[in-house]
């Protein structure tokens, strides 16, 4: 499968507000269908290429930073929660209630899961545009025989949008957190027994996670321009993957 | 006319700034500012929506205010070159006031003013320097249709009442009026109070891309002791609009951090709060450097919506706590198999955030490997070049071109010749010509860096089985 179609594959899966933030993939293959068809490299014709991706930049930028923002706001305020409702009903709490501790911690948990996988997609979102930019730099340099690829590529790398540090961090510490809050108890029923289970799905996100993981492994298969600065075929065992991904419904049920 | 022209490509803009850098070009200049004046952009709107935008600054104003002694945009060189491939689009993170009464006229007063601002606080005024490098090297460059222009500039839609174009070949008019207009609009503005408490410091190493990681001061908030501690922030980043032209940025980015807003959360509670907080005093009490009113206040907003939220629902369960509560409670099954899905989603999430972070270094590994090898070959055609240029004996040719495979042998052989792309090939090509065939010498010399690249070639090749070992 082309890159085009995988990206556009993605943005389908994507959550629905995170659908205009892509790259416009299509659009500047176009453009460089365009350049290289009329004549030799043109200054003008490269000026106005790299101003597209120049603004293509700044829309990732951008989302990415104000996302970022969100998360950083929501991490904290999940960090309070838990302290708050382990302080109130949790044991030697100020209204201790078992019931109610664990209605809220479930909410929480489930919270925090997704909050973790929105994290994970954005990560996501941000390699799939450095790609995306990576491969289309590649097309110009490969049609105009022009060498915009490397120092634009080098500039890409320092931008905020693919600087992802700072989530990954929010990322680790989310998970973390989860440790602590997933009763030990749960550990009994992690045999081999998956015959029973019965696989919800709840958020668009696992559904977007397990799709982006999918399109990850077909991004790193060999293809014909497979070349120096391609990535290796994505080592993943995720027999899984499969089954989840047959498992997962076309109309996701919700958990109460 | 031509130059205008240029300036006009080079900055696909809002009109307004457009008409600024227009202006500035047609005064003749070299139009130095003109490519560091990106995102004036919509703060000038914003700010002074009322006064109309056809106005011209004479070059002198614009220098004069730019050396101004009192805010330090006097241009320092010392950083050029770090900045040289930096952006020339700045947030107006920084407002400052410039305070320099030139005479002014209306928006593109402000602009320019703003723009004066930006720079000023954009600490790294070698950005301003190698702005106007770019663009000197650039304007030979760039010619662009009106029409192109045009097009872009009229599917910009956050701007009110644009201003096409032509209008903006409008001369420079003298206005009082106006003048008196924006001085007062400055004065009445919060930024002001804002400028006097923070100092503007010069060695401000904000800039910097990525983050700087948190001060030490800001662990100490975690003590439940709400003081007004200063958040030494050297996380406030401006965060800029990539790449050597400017792009439209409408509103100042800044790019948060966990410490820094464990600085705002101190700051909101010493206030009472989310809602009673207000944007102003909460900036006040952070005492960040860099930090305008206008971060806080949309962060803030952020902030309100994702408390609240929560909050509201569970205090609503609070109440019913007799009643069952929105979640029913399960049976212990159902309890039992829902943390099992989402144990299993959480375990997909992490798994695909594992494969992200090593493809992520995969990508900067290959990229870094490839100017690696980049460098040495040219390094290594340099110093041919060079003892070819001095009168050499029979031995050294030989010498030279045993040495790329050296070199290239040395090379980590785990790096699949990442850097052997067709680029070099060019490069090489574009070198050869130099070289005047029909001497000797030379012809060596070509010979040397013919079999360099030959070399490169053959690691390409060889290269490909190592691919997997990554």
């Amino acid at each position: 499968m082309k890159f085009g179609k995988k990206l556009r594959r993605q943005m389908e899966d994507t959550l629905p507000q995170w659908r205009d933030k892509f790259l416009s993939y299509k659009d500047l293959k176009k453009l460089v269908s365009l350049i290289s068809a009329t004549q030799p490299p043109c200054s003008k014709a490269e000026a106005h290429f790299i101003h597209f991706l120049d603004a293509e930049i700044d829309k990732f930028n951008t989302f990415f930073v104000e996302m970022e923002e969100e998360f950083i706001i929501h991490q904290k305020e999940l960090q309070e929660r838990i302290k708050r409702v382990a302080e109130i009903y949790g044991v030697g709490g100020s209204q201790p209630l078992e019931e109610k501790y664990e209605a809220e911690m479930r909410k929480i948990r489930m919270e925090i899961v997704n909050f973790h996988g929105e994290m994970v997609l954005l990560v996501n979102y941000s390699s799939i545009n450095y790609t995306g930019l990576a491969k289309i730099l590649k097309k110009y340099d490969k049609r105009t025989g022009g060498l915009l690829r490397s120092p634009f590529i080098e500039k890409v790398l320092k931008q905020p949008f693919f600087t992802t540090d700072l989530i990954s961090r929010l990322v680790k510490e989310c998970e973390n957190t989860m440790e602590t809050l997933f009763p030990a108890v749960l550990d009994q029923y992690q045999t081999g027994e998956g015959g029973e289970r019965t696989l919800i799905m709840a958020e668009q996100v696992f559904r977007n996670t397990v799709s982006a993981l999918v399109t990850m492994k077909e991004l790193r298969k060999g293809s014909s321009t497979y070349g120096h600065f391609s990535l290796p075929p994505l080592s993943l065992s995720l027999p899984d993957l499969d089954l989840l991904q047959s498992c997962m419904l076309p109309s996701p049920i919700t958990i109460v | 006319m031509h130059k205008w022209k240029e300036m006009e490509t080079r900055l696909a803009l809002p009109a307004v700034k457009v008409t600024v850098e227009q202006q500035l070009c047609k005064s003749g200049n070299s139009g130095v500012i003109s490519s560091s004046l990106p995102e004036l952009p919509v703060i000038v709107e914003e700010r002074f929506p009322e006064l109309p935008d056809s106005q011209l600054i004479p070059m002198d104003e614009m220098r004069n205010l730019l050396v101004s002694p009192y805010s330090p945009y006097v241009s320092n060189t010392g950083n050029a070159q770090n900045l040289h491939s930096s952006p020339s689009g700045f947030s107006s993170v920084f407002h400052h006031p410039p305070i320099v009464p030139h005479e002014r006229h209306g928006n593109t007063n402000n602009t320019a003013i703003n723009a004066g601002n930006s720079l000023s606080t954009y600490s790294c005024k070698g950005a301003f320097q190698a702005s106007i490098d770019n663009f000197s090297k650039d304007s030979a460059e760039v010619a662009w249709s009106l029409d192109s222009v045009q097009g872009i500039l009229n599917s910009d839609d956050d701007i009110p009442g644009s201003n096409p174009i032509q209008s903006s070949s409008v001369m420079i008019t003298d206005d009082l009026n106006k003048k008196k207009e924006w001085w007062t609009n400055i004065e009445n503005e919060d930024w002001k109070e804002i400028l006097n408490d923070t100092t503007i410091v010069e060695s401000q190493s904000k800039v910097v891309y990525p983050a700087a990681q948190t001060s030490p001061n800001v662990s100490i908030l975690h003590s439940q002791i709400y003081q007004s501690i200063p958040c030494h922030s050297g996380d406030l980043i401006a965060v800029t609009s990539p790449l050597s032209t400017t792009t439209v940025a409408a509103k100042p980015r800044m790019r948060w951090t966990p410490e820094l807003h464990e600085c705002f959360v101190n700051a909101v509670d010493q206030l009472g709060g989310g809602e009673k907080a207000t944007p102003k005093g909460v900036l006040k009490l952070m005492k960040v450097e860099g930090l305008t009113i206008y971060h806080v206040k949309s962060h803030l907003q952020k902030y309100r919506t994702a408390r609240y939220r929560p909050d509201s629902s569970e205090g609503m369960s609070e109440k019913k706590a007799t009643q069952s509560e929105e979640i029913p409670p399960l049976d212990p099954k159902k309890g039992i198999d829902l943390t099992e899905a989402l144990r299993l989603q959480m375990e997909v999430q992490k798994r695909l955030h594992e494969q992200l972070e090593i493809q992520r270094n995969l990508q900067l590994r290959i990229e870094e490997q490839g100017k690696y090898l980049q460098v040495m070959f040219e390094q290594q055609c340099k110093s041919t070049m060079n003892k070819f240029n001095t009168p050499s004996t029979a031995e050294e040719p030989s010498s030279v071109s045993s040495d790329p495979i050296d070199m290239a042998a040395k090379t980590d052989t785990s790096i699949n010749s990442k850097g052997a792309e067709s680029s070099k090939q060019t490069a090489t090509k574009r070198k050869m010509p130099e070289l005047d065939p029909s001497n000797p010498s030379n012809a060596d010399a070509i010979i040397g860096c013919r079999f360099f690249s030959l070399t490169l070639r053959w690691w390409q090749v060889l290269g490909k089985p190592f691919q997997e070992v990554v």
